[in-house]
């Protein structure tokens, strides 16, 4: 484990403009999840959103929600959210190394939680002093790069959102159809079964007019 | 032997792609799925690499699998302790993407290094450096040009279901109106029924 985290910040001394980040990846959370990043340059803006987007029994709109919490190599607590269904986090890494990010779920019903990290890394001056490679120029362009994956981040986070909405939608069209033909062949099942009733009342077998 | 084998392997992937390094933890037994929703015509590539937490020698084998939407399987690999894989996207929907342990009587927990790409990132920047002949700035300004279009094309996207959420809410309005009219028509049509069919039995049985 050590070996390979050398190897991988070698490996990104060699590699100049180095940008660190997943796919929208979704991972189902019965109790705890973790999933870790490595952070190659203190200093580092790590930067993400998640949502839960599993809910497909729904009865009630107060759904607690889930936990989050960041926590840095050495152990400490870098960020806690708590009962959220969903929000964008940002921090500056304090050190380098390997980040744990914790998905939990206080409840039995599993959750789907859609998550994006990303580590943005701009070269400052300690940077373009030990390289020669690197131009003033590639600050900005780094700069840049970053201002538009803050945008692509954004855009997962709405798709995300868009997502646990569409799932919404479409559990209260089905529950518009499926109630509403439910409730009229309960009422009709109910205004039958009064009417037998009653004729059940005045009928001669059971006593003559006893009602 | 096996671990400097595998960080070599290692070397030449960083060397070949930016690196992202996101892990995750292997339960000695069961297993640990991914999913992604993707749509159709994406490329997506990945590379996986097990590493053990304990030093394990020689390092334990995963099973891998990934499962498009419609139940195909696009890769299955087993016992291999790295690999990757490669595909366009035909249907749109979750993709899944699952390890497992090989044996779970190999003691310590696993971790396993993805590194996912959809689309845009997926691009092999070196052949398209190689085939125009740019290089440096040009070659960085290409790459911020191909994020801005993949920033435009996913808000037609979004654009595109947003109109698809708006369509089924507004179904669903309209039909919670005429439903609910509905419910009130049947329910009245019901006791008027009643109060007819009972009229009428009881006039049959001269009680009225």
């Amino acid at each position: 484990m050590e070996t390979t985290m050398k190897v991988c910040a070698i490996l990104g001394l060699l590699l100049s403009t180095l940008a660190g980040d997943v796919a929208a990846l979704s991972v189902t959370v019965n109790d705890v999840e973790c999933v870790y990043e490595y952070v190659l340059y203190e200093g580092d803006t790590v930067s993400g959103n998640f949502v839960v987007v599993d809910h497909d029994i729904f009865w009630s709109s107060d759904h607690p929600g889930i936990d989050f919490i960041v926590s840095s190599p050495g152990g400490n607590v870098v960020q806690t959210m708590k009962g959220t269904s969903g929000e964008k986090f940002e921090f500056k890494a304090p050190r380098s190394g390997m980040y744990q990010f914790c998905f939990h779920n206080p409840h039995s019903t599993p959750e789907t939680v859609s998550f994006y990290i990303h580590v943005g890394h701009i070269p400052n001056e300690h940077d373009l002093a030990k390289d020669e490679h690197l131009d003033p120029v590639n600050v900005k362009i780094a700069e840049l790069r970053e201002a538009l994956e803050s945008v692509t981040a954004e855009q997962k986070y709405l798709k995300a959102r868009d997502a646990r909405h569409r799932h919404t939608n479409e559990s209260t069209h089905k529950r518009v159809i499926f109630y509403t033909i439910g409730e009229y062949i309960l009422l009709a099942l109910a205004s039958g079964l009064q009417v037998v009733y009653i004729r059940r009342l005045f009928s001669k077998s059971v006593a003559y007019n006893r009602v | 032997m096996a671990m400097i084998v595998l960080q070599v392997i290692l070397l030449m992937l960083h060397l070949v792609q930016n690196v992202d390094c996101i892990w995750l933890n292997l339960p000695k037994s069961g297993r640990k799925c991914v999913t992604e929703e993707i749509h159709n015509n994406v490329v997506v590539l990945a590379d996986y690499v097990v590493i053990s937490d304990v030093h394990i020698h020689p390092t334990p084998s995963i099973t891998t699998k990934v499962t498009s939407p419609y139940g195909n399987i696009l890769h299955h690999k087993e016992n291999a302790t790295h690999g990757q894989f490669a595909f366009t996207t035909n249907e749109d929907g979750q993709y899944l993407v699952c390890f497992w342990a090989d044996d779970p009587n190999q003691g310590g927990a696993l971790s396993v290094n993805i590194d996912w790409r959809t689309g845009i990132a997926a691009k092999d920047w070196e052949s398209v450096a190689k085939k125009e002949k740019i290089e440096g700035i040009e070659l960085e300004l290409r790459k911020l040009e191909a994020a801005v279009e993949a920033i435009h094309e996913n808000l037609l996207y979004l654009k595109s279901r947003e109109a698809e959420i708006r369509q089924v809410s507004e179904t669903t309005n309209s039909r919670v109106a005429w439903y609910s009219i509905l419910s009130l028509g049947i329910c009245i049509a019901a006791s008027i029924a009643q109060l007819w069919y009972l009229t009428r039995f009881f006039q049959k049985k001269k009680l009225i």
